[in-house]
C-alpha cells in the first residue's frame, strides 16, 4: 500500500505538470495534450523507441503501481486481464506488441477511447508501464475449444 | 427452463384488475416510444397471438444490422415503417413494412466519435428511438442527440449534451412530452456529474439541465415544489455527501422513464454513486440509486425516494418506473413500480413518493427488508463495503441487478401482474481506494460473480407487484437480460443470453414456443399490426452489453480474448457468439 500510495502521489505530481511535453534527443516528438482526451488515431511517427527499461525488475512493480493509480485498471481490468478494454496479458495486440508500440499505444492514445497520457505522464513512467506490462506471463495459444468429452 | 410456481391464483387476478386509465393507450397496433406507451407498460392492446397458437409462430423476416456488440432497445413501428438504431455507430435504418422484404426507405449515417467506444462502460451500446411530432429522436454515442424526419432521414438537429472528456457517454433512449426531449448520460464509472436535460423538440435547444446531486439550485428542488415524502429539508443533494464530493459523484441518469399526464409529472431513476469504494464519500449520497419525480415543463422536482441509500454495491436504480393503477389494501392506489438492482421490487404511490409495498424478488442478503415507515433498508452490517473491510464475500444480488435495468419489465392490465427478466447472481466485493482523473475511470472495485442458491442464473418471473409476491417463474441457466412485451391475447414474450426468443402463457408461465435467433438477446421484443392488418412480433438478437465485460468467447471478433471474469459461465460460448440481427416473428 505504501508503494501504491506513493506511485499515487508521484501520477498527481505528473498530472500537474505542465501541458505539453518537450522532445528529448533520440525520445519520441512532443505531443500536445490540453486534458486527458483520445488523440483520435494520431498515427505512430516512424521512429523505433528502445524501452529503457526493459527487463528491469524493479520498474515492474512501479508500473504496476502506475497502472491502477492511473485507472488504466477500470478499462483494462484488474492485472490488466481485460474490461471494456482488451486484455494487455494474452499476448494479442491490436496495435502492435513491441515495446516501443505498447508505448505508442499509451503515449498518443487509440481511436476508440485510449487516452494519450503523453504529456500526463512521464516517458519513464509510461515505459514502466510497458515494462510491467510485458513481465507477464502469457497463456499457450490453444486454438481449439472443445465441449465433446474425447474419453470414451 | 421448466416453469415452477412460486403460487398460482389466477383468480386473485380477477379480484385485482385495476382501473385502466394511464395506462390504457388504444390499440392503434405501432410501438411508438420504447415503453408503448407513458407508463411505460410494454403491453399491446392486439391479441391475435394467443395461448393456443403461439405455438405456429414463425420467423417471417431477419435483416443483418451488420454491427457487432450488445443490441439492447427496441425498434419501432409507426406509418407501417420499422425503425432501428444500431448500436455504436448508431445508423438508423427505416424498413418500409408494406413492400414485399420490408425494403429500406433510407438510412441515416451520423458521424460519431469512435473514441466513445472506449469511454462507454458497458459496450458501445444504444437503447433505441422516440416517435414524435413526424421525427425520430435518439442519442448517439459520443454525446450527441439527433432529430431526423421520420419520413424523408433527413438531419433536422443535432445537439452536443454530453462532455465525452469527463466520461460521459448518451446510449440512452430519449423520451418525450409534449415539446420537450428528455435526456440523460451514462458515466457512473467516470465520476461525472449526473443530470438530466430538456431539449426544444423542435430546435434542439437545451431548455433546462437538471443534476441529480448538488445545491437545490443545481437539482432544481424549489421551496414549496419539493415534497419528498421521507427526507424533508434543503440541499440534500450536497450534505449528504463530503465536501465537494458530489461534483464529481456519478448518479447518471441512463435508463428509462416515464410519465402521467394527469399528474403531469415524469418519473426516472438515477444511477450509482461514484467511486464503487463507499468510504470516499461518506452519507446517504442523494440523489443516488433513487426515482426523481419533476415537472415536465420546468424541471422542478416534486418528490424523490432513495432506494438504497449510501449505496455500497453499485446498485443503480435507472430501471423502468412503471405507472399502474392497482388495489392495494382493498384501495384503488395510483402506483408506479420498480426492479430495483438492490433485489427488491417497490410499488410507490406515484403523488407522493409513500412506499406501499418493497419484497424482494430475487436471492437477497445485503438488506433484510424496507421499513415502510422510514422507506430505509435494514442493511446486514456484514454486507457493506468499503477499502478499510477487505473482501467481502456472497453479496446478493451481485452489481448486475437482482434484474438489469437494460431489460425493461411489462405490465398486463388484463392480469393485474408485471413481467420481468430477473439475475440470480452473487459477488465477492473487494474495494479500494480511487483517484479521479477527468475521463478516466474512477471505479476502485473487484467484483467477481457466482450463481446464487440453486444453481441457476436467472428466471423470467411474472410479479403481483400490490402484493409484492412472486407469481410464476421459468428458471434459466443464464442469466436473463431482455427486455419482455405482453399483450392481450395472454401472452409473455423473452429472450435469452444464450440466444433463445421465447414465448410464455402470461398466466401460468407455461413456456409455448421458443426459436433460437442466432445471438443472445439483450434487446427488448415488441408487437405491432402490420400493414396487412396481421400481428407481428419483433426482437434483436446480439448478445453484447455487460455481457461484453465479461465475455471471452463471444467476442468473435477477438476469439482469443478470454477473460477471468466470465469464468463463472464458462459454457456460454457453446451456445453462442456475437451478431446483430433484427427478426420479426408471426403466425403463418
Amino acid at each position: 500500500m505504501d508503494l501504491r500510495a506513493a506511485v499515487a502521489a508521484l501520477a498527481v505530481l505528473a498530472c500537474n505538470r505542465p501541458q505539453t511535453a518537450t522532445s528529448t534527443p533520440g525520445g519520441p516528438p512532443a505531443v500536445r495534450n490540453d486534458a486527458i482526451v483520445s488523440a483520435g488515431g494520431q498515427a505512430p511517427p516512424a521512429t523505433t523507441l528502445t524501452n529503457p527499461f526493459a527487463g528491469d525488475r524493479e520498474s515492474v512493480p512501479q508500473g504496476e503501481g502506475t497502472f491502477a493509480a492511473m485507472n488504466c485498471d477500470g478499462c483494462h481490468g484488474i492485472g490488466a486481464t481485460g474490461w471494456v478494454g482488451p486484455s494487455l496479458v494474452d499476448g494479442r495486440w491490436r496495435y502492435g506488441g513491441a515495446d516501443g508500440a505498447v508505448f505508442h499505444s499509451i503515449y498518443y492514445g487509440r481511436p476508440r477511447g485510449m487516452p494519450a497520457f503523453g504529456g500526463v505522464l512521464s516517458e519513464q513512467a509510461i515505459w514502466k508501464i510497458v515494462t510491467y506490462l510485458r513481465a507477464q506471463p502469457v497463456p499457450g495459444d490453444v486454438p481449439t475449444e472443445s465441449w465433446v468429452s474425447t474419453r470414451p | 427452463m421448466r416453469p415452477r410456481r412460486a403460487a398460482l391464483f389466477p383468480f386473485l387476478c380477477l379480484l385485482g384488475v385495476p382501473a385502466l386509465r394511464a395506462q390504457q393507450a388504444p390499440a392503434d397496433g405501432q410501438w411508438t416510444m420504447p415503453g408503448k406507451d407513458y407508463a411505460a407498460t410494454r403491453y399491446s392492446a392486439l391479441g391475435a397471438i394467443t395461448p393456443a397458437n403461439a405455438p405456429r409462430l414463425v420467423p417471417v423476416w431477419s435483416f443483418a444490422t451488420g454491427v457487432l456488440g450488445g443490441h439492447e432497445g427496441q425498434p419501432l413501428v409507426v406509418d407501417n415503417t420499422m425503425y432501428v438504431v444500431t448500436p455504436y455507430p448508431n445508423v438508423l435504418y427505416a424498413f418500409d413494412l408494406t413492400r414485399e422484404g420490408y425494403p429500406l426507405k433510407w438510412k441515416y449515417r451520423p458521424e460519431v466519435n469512435p473514441s466513445a467506444v472506449g469511454t462507454a462502460c458497458c459496450d458501445a451500446i444504444n437503447r433505441g428511438a422516440f416517435y414524435a411530432e413526424g421525427k425520430i429522436v435518439y442519442n448517439l454515442l459520443d454525446g450527441h442527440t439527433v432529430a431526423v424526419d421520420a419520413a424523408t432521414g433527413r438531419e433536422l438537429w443535432k445537439t452536443q449534451v454530453a462532455d465525452l472528456g469527463q466520461g460521459e457517454t448518451t446510449p440512452m433512449a430519449p423520451f418525450v412530452v409534449k415539446h420537450h426531449v428528455f435526456v440523460g448520460p451514462s458515466g457512473g464509472e467516470f465520476g461525472i456529474h449526473g443530470w438530466l436535460k430538456a431539449l426544444d423538440l423542435e430546435t434542439g435547444r437545451v431548455v433546462w439541465t437538471a443534476y441529480s446531486e448538488g445545491p437545490d439550485s443545481d437539482v432544481m428542488a424549489k421551496p414549496g415544489v419539493f415534497r419528498p415524502f421521507y427526507d424533508k429539508g434543503t440541499d440534500l443533494g450536497l450534505s449528504t455527501w463530503p465536501p465537494d464530493v458530489w461534483r464529481r459523484a456519478g448518479v447518471p441518469v441512463w435508463g428509462w422513464l416515464s410519465y402521467d399526464p394527469a399528474l403531469d409529472l415524469i418519473y426516472y431513476g438515477t444511477g450509482n454513486a461514484a467511486p464503487y469504494n463507499p468510504e470516499q464519500r461518506a452519507g446517504d449520497n442523494k440523489w443516488a440509486s433513487s426515482v426523481l419525480a419533476r415537472r415536465p415543463e420546468d424541471g422542478a422536482l416534486v418528490w424523490a425516494y432513495q432506494f438504497t441509500p449510501h449505496e455500497n454495491w453499485d446498485f443503480d436504480a435507472n430501471a423502468e418506473m412503471i405507472l399502474a393503477d392497482l388495489t392495494i389494501g382493498g384501495r384503488p392506489r395510483q402506483v408506479l413500480v420498480h426492479f430495483d438492482k438492490n433485489g427488491f421490487a417497490y410499488t410507490i404511490d406515484r403523488r407522493t413518493g409513500e412506499v406501499l409495498v418493497a419484497a424482494p424478488f430475487t436471492t437477497l442478503n445485503w438488506a433484510t427488508r424496507v421499513d415502510l415507515a422510514s422507506g430505509r433498508p435494514v442493511v446486514d452490517s456484514s454486507k457493506l463495503t468499503g477499502a478499510s473491510r477487505g473482501n467481502i464475500k456472497d453479496i446478493c444480488p451481485s452489481l448486475e441487478g437482482g434484474k438489469s435495468p437494460a431489460s425493461p419489465a411489462a405490465y398486463s392490465p388484463r392480469t393485474g401482474w408485471f413481467y420481468t427478466a430477473t439475475n440470480n447472481l452473487c459477488m465477492d466485493y473487494q474495494a479500494s481506494r480511487s483517484t479521479h482523473i477527468a475521463g478516466t475511470p474512477y471505479i476502485g472495485a473487484n467484483t467477481p460473480y457466482h450463481a446464487g442458491p440453486g444453481g441457476y442464473m436467472g428466471a423470467f418471473i411474472a410479479w403481483d407487484a400490490a402484493r409484492g409476491r412472486k407469481v410464476w417463474e421459468i428458471r434459466e441457466p443464464y442469466p436473463v437480460w431482455s427486455g419482455s412485451v405482453v399483450t392481450a391475447g395472454g401472452v409473455v414474450f423473452y429472450g435469452t443470453l444464450d440466444g433463445w426468443f421465447k414465448a410464455a402463457d402470461a398466466t401460468t408461465g407455461r413456456l409455448l414456443w421458443k426459436f433460437k435467433v442466432g445471438s443472445g438477446v439483450v434487446g427488448a421484443p415488441i408487437t405491432y399490426r402490420g400493414a396487412d392488418g396481421k400481428q407481428y412480433v419483433a426482437v434483436y438478437a446480439g448478445i453484447g452489453g455487460d455481457w461484453f465485460l465479461l465475455s471471452g468467447d463471444v467476442r468473435s471478433d477477438d476469439p482469443a480474448d478470454i477473460r477471468p471474469p466470465a469464468d463463472f459461465m464458462p459454457d456460454i460460448a457453446r451456445h453462442t457468439s456475437q451478431g446483430g440481427m433484427v427478426w420479426i416473428f408471426a403466425l403463418p
